[in-house]
C-alpha cells in the first residue's frame, strides 16, 4: 500500500471516528437527555442551581465562614454537575431503560468513541450552566472579576466539565449492571457538594475527606477558579491535577463499561430492566 | 351519612392510607435512599460549617434543619408527582371512580411522602449524635416530639396543592427542581430568614413550612416558653389546612376537565 493510500484511509477513519463521536453523540443527547425541553432546562439546569448557589450564599453569610466570592465561584463550578453527573449516567443507562441498548452494542465500532461522543455534548452543556451561573450570580451579588481571569476561568470551567462528565459516565457505565443507577447519581451528586469543597472550606474537613476529594473531578477546578477570581492567576499545577482526575475517571468508564457490556451479554441481561 | 359516621370515617380512610402508602414508598430503594442519604450529606456539610463558624452550640440546630430540608425535599417530589404516579401505575382512573372524592384519596399519600421525609430526619438527628458526638439537648423534648408530626401534617397538606397543581402543568418537574433550595432558604430551614432581603419576608410567612420549621427549631433550641414551640405549629396547622382548602377547589376542577376532556389516563 502506497503512502497516499494509507494516508486516505487513515484521514477516512478519523473523520469516520469524528462523525461518530460528533453525529453520534448530538444524537444520544437529544434522544436520551431528559431535560432538554426548555421548561426542564431552564428549570431544572439553569434555574435550579443558581437557587442552589443563593442558599448557600446565605448560609455563609450567615456563618461567616466564608465570603460570597468563595460560595459564587465554588458553586458556579459545582453547577456543571447537574447537566454532567445526570446527563452521563442517563447517556448511558436510559439505553437500557428505552430497550435500545441491545440495538447500540451490535453495532461493529470501538466502544470509547462511542461512549465518549455521548459524554462530549454534556461538556459543553456543564460549560454553559457553570458560564450562565457564575454570570448571573455575580450581577446579583454584585461581585467583580478580573477581565483578566476570563481565559483561564474559561478552561478551569471546561476542564471542569470535562472530567465531570466522564465521571458521569462512569456512574452510567453501573446502568448496564444496576437498575436503579438514578441513586447513585442523586448521592453522588450532593456528595460532590460536600467533598469538592464548593461549599465547606476543605482546611475544616477531616484528612479521609480531603483525600477522597482530590480524587472527584471539580475540587481541583473549584480552587483553581477561586485563585483567578481573586486576581491570583492560573494555577497550571490545579488545571492539570482537575485534568489528569478527569483522565482518570475516562479510563474508569471505558474499564467499567467493558466489563459491565461483557457481562451482560454473558447473562444474556442486556435490554432486562 | 351522618356528620357523626363521616369523620370517623375520614380519618379511618386517612389512618389506613398513609399506612398504606408509607409501606408502599419504604419498599423503594430509591424513596429511602432520597430520603436519607441526600439530607445525610446536607447534615454533615452543615455540622462542619457550623464547627468551622465556631458555633458547636447549633450543631444539633443543623442536624434538625437538615432533617427539615430532606423532609420538604421528600414532599417536593413525592406530593408534586402523587397524581402523575398514579396515572404511570394505572391505578388513577379506579381512584377517581371510587366514591371517596379524589382530595381525600390523594390527602394519604401527599401525607405519607411527608412521614417518609421523616427518616431524614431521624437519620440526621442519629448520623449527628454517633458521628459528631452532637448532644440532644433538646430545649423542650416533649414538645419537638409534637413539633415533629404538626410539620409533617402541616407540610403534607401543603403537599395536596402542590398534587393538585402540578397535575395541570406538563413540565412539573421543571418547576419541582428549582423549588428545592428556595424553600429551604424562604422558611428559616438551616438560615434563619432574618439574613435574607426584606421583601422575601411576606412570602416566608405565607408558607406553612417556615412556621413547621420555626416550631421545630423552637423545640430543639429554643427559649424556655413553651409559647415560642405552640403558636408557630398552630399557625402552621392553619395554613396547612388553608393550603389543602386550595387544593380541593383545584382538584375538584382539575377531575370536571379531565372527566370531560377524556384524559385522565393521558399523561
Amino acid at each position: 500500500m502506497s503512502f497516499l493510500s494509507l494516508s486516505r484511509a487513515l484521514t477516512r477513519r478519523v473523520v469516520r471516528t469524528l462523525r461518530l463521536v460528533v453525529v453520534g453523540g448530538a444524537i444520544s443527547y437529544r434522544a436520551l437527555f431528559n431535560w432538554t425541553t426548555p421548561p426542564m432546562f431552564i428549570g431544572t439546569l439553569l434555574v435550579s442551581p443558581l437557587l442552589q448557589l443563593l442558599f448557600f450564599v446565605f448560609l455563609g453569610r450567615q456563618l461567616r465562614v466564608a465570603d460570597d466570592r468563595f460560595y459564587l465561584l465554588g458553586n458556579a463550578v459545582v453547577s456543571a454537575s447537574t447537566a454532567c453527573v445526570y446527563g452521563g449516567t442517563m447517556a448511558v443507562a436510559n439505553e437500557r431503560r428505552y430497550g435500545t441498548l441491545g440495538a447500540v452494542l451490535l453495532s461493529p465500532r470501538h466502544r470509547a468513541p462511542l461512549w465518549f461522543g455521548r459524554a462530549l455534548p454534556y461538556v459543553l452543556n456543564g460549560l454553559l450552566i457553570s458560564v450562565f451561573t457564575l454570570t448571573v450570580a455575580t450581577l446579583l451579588l454584585g461581585l467583580r472579576i478580573p477581565v483578566g481571569a476570563l481565559p483561564g476561568l474559561a478552561a478551569v470551567l471546561l476542564a471542569a466539565s470535562a472530567g465531570c462528565s466522564v465521571f458521569g459516565l462512569a456512574l452510567g457505565a453501573l446502568g448496564l449492571r444496576f437498575r436503579d443507577v438514578f441513586l447513585v447519581s442523586n448521592v453522588a451528586a450532593s456528595v460532590l457538594l460536600l467533598l469538592t469543597g464548593a461549599n465547606v472550606p476543605r482546611e475544616t474537613l477531616p484528612e479521609w475527606m480531603r483525600a477522597v476529594g482530590d480524587v472527584l473531578p471539580l475540587t481541583h477546578a473549584a480552587e483553581a477558579a477561586r485563585e483567578l477570581s481573586a486576581g491570583g492567576g492560573l494555577d497550571r499545577g490545579r488545571l492539570g491535577a482537575e485534568l489528569a482526575t478527569g483522565a482518570g475517571y475516562a479510563v474508569l468508564a471505558v474499564v467499567l463499561l467493558a466489563v459491565f457490556e461483557r457481562g451482560s451479554r454473558r447473562r444474556a441481561t442486556l435490554d432486562l430492566m | 351519612m351522618t356528620t357523626m359516621t363521616t369523620v370517623p370515617r375520614i380519618l379511618r380512610l386517612t389512618v389506613v392510607g398513609v399506612r398504606t402508602h408509607v409501606s408502599y414508598m419504604s419498599r423503594s430503594p430509591l424513596e429511602i435512599t432520597f430520603a436519607v442519604l441526600v439530607p445525610l450529606v446536607y447534615a454533615t456539610l452543615a455540622v462542619y460549617l457550623f464547627r468551622a463558624a465556631d458555633d458547636p452550640d447549633r450543631l444539633l440546630t443543623a442536624a434538625v434543619g437538615a432533617g427539615l430540608m430532606g423532609i420538604w425535599s421528600s414532599v417536593l417530589f413525592g406530593s408534586g408527582g402523587a397524581v402523575q404516579n398514579q396515572r404511570w401505575l394505572g391505578t388513577l382512573e379506579t381512584l377517581v371512580s371510587s366514591p371517596t372524592p379524589l382530595p381525600l384519596v390523594l390527602l394519604p399519600i401527599t401525607l405519607a411522602t411527608a412521614v417518609i421525609g421523616t427518616y431524614a430526619m431521624g437519620a440526621t438527628v442519629i448520623w449527628g449524635t454517633v458521628l459528631f458526638d452532637v448532644p440532644l439537648d433538646f430545649a423542650h423534648p416533649v414538645l419537638f416530639l409534637v413539633a415533629v408530626p404538626v410539620c409533617v401534617l402541616s407540610l403534607g397538606m401543603m403537599g395536596l396543592l402542590l398534587a393538585a397543581t402540578f397535575v395541570l402543568l406538563r413540565n412539573a418537574n421543571a418547576l419541582a427542581n428549582p423549588l428545592d433550595a428556595p424553600v429551604w432558604l424562604l422558611s428559616g430551614m438551616l438560615v434563619p430568614i432574618t439574613v435574607l432581603p426584606d421583601w422575601t419576608r411576606p412570602v416566608s410567612w405565607a408558607l406553612p413550612t417556615t412556621w413547621g420549621s420555626r416550631a421545630v427549631h423552637a423545640a430543639t433550641s429554643g427559649g424556655p416558653s413553651a409559647g415560642e414551640v405552640l403558636a408557630p405549629m398552630a399557625v402552621a396547622l392553619a395554613l396547612g389546612l388553608f393550603y389543602a382548602l386550595i387544593a380541593v377547589l383545584v382538584l375538584g376542577r382539575v377531575e370536571r376537565r379531565a372527566r370531560a376532556a377524556a384524559t385522565l389516563s393521558l399523561a
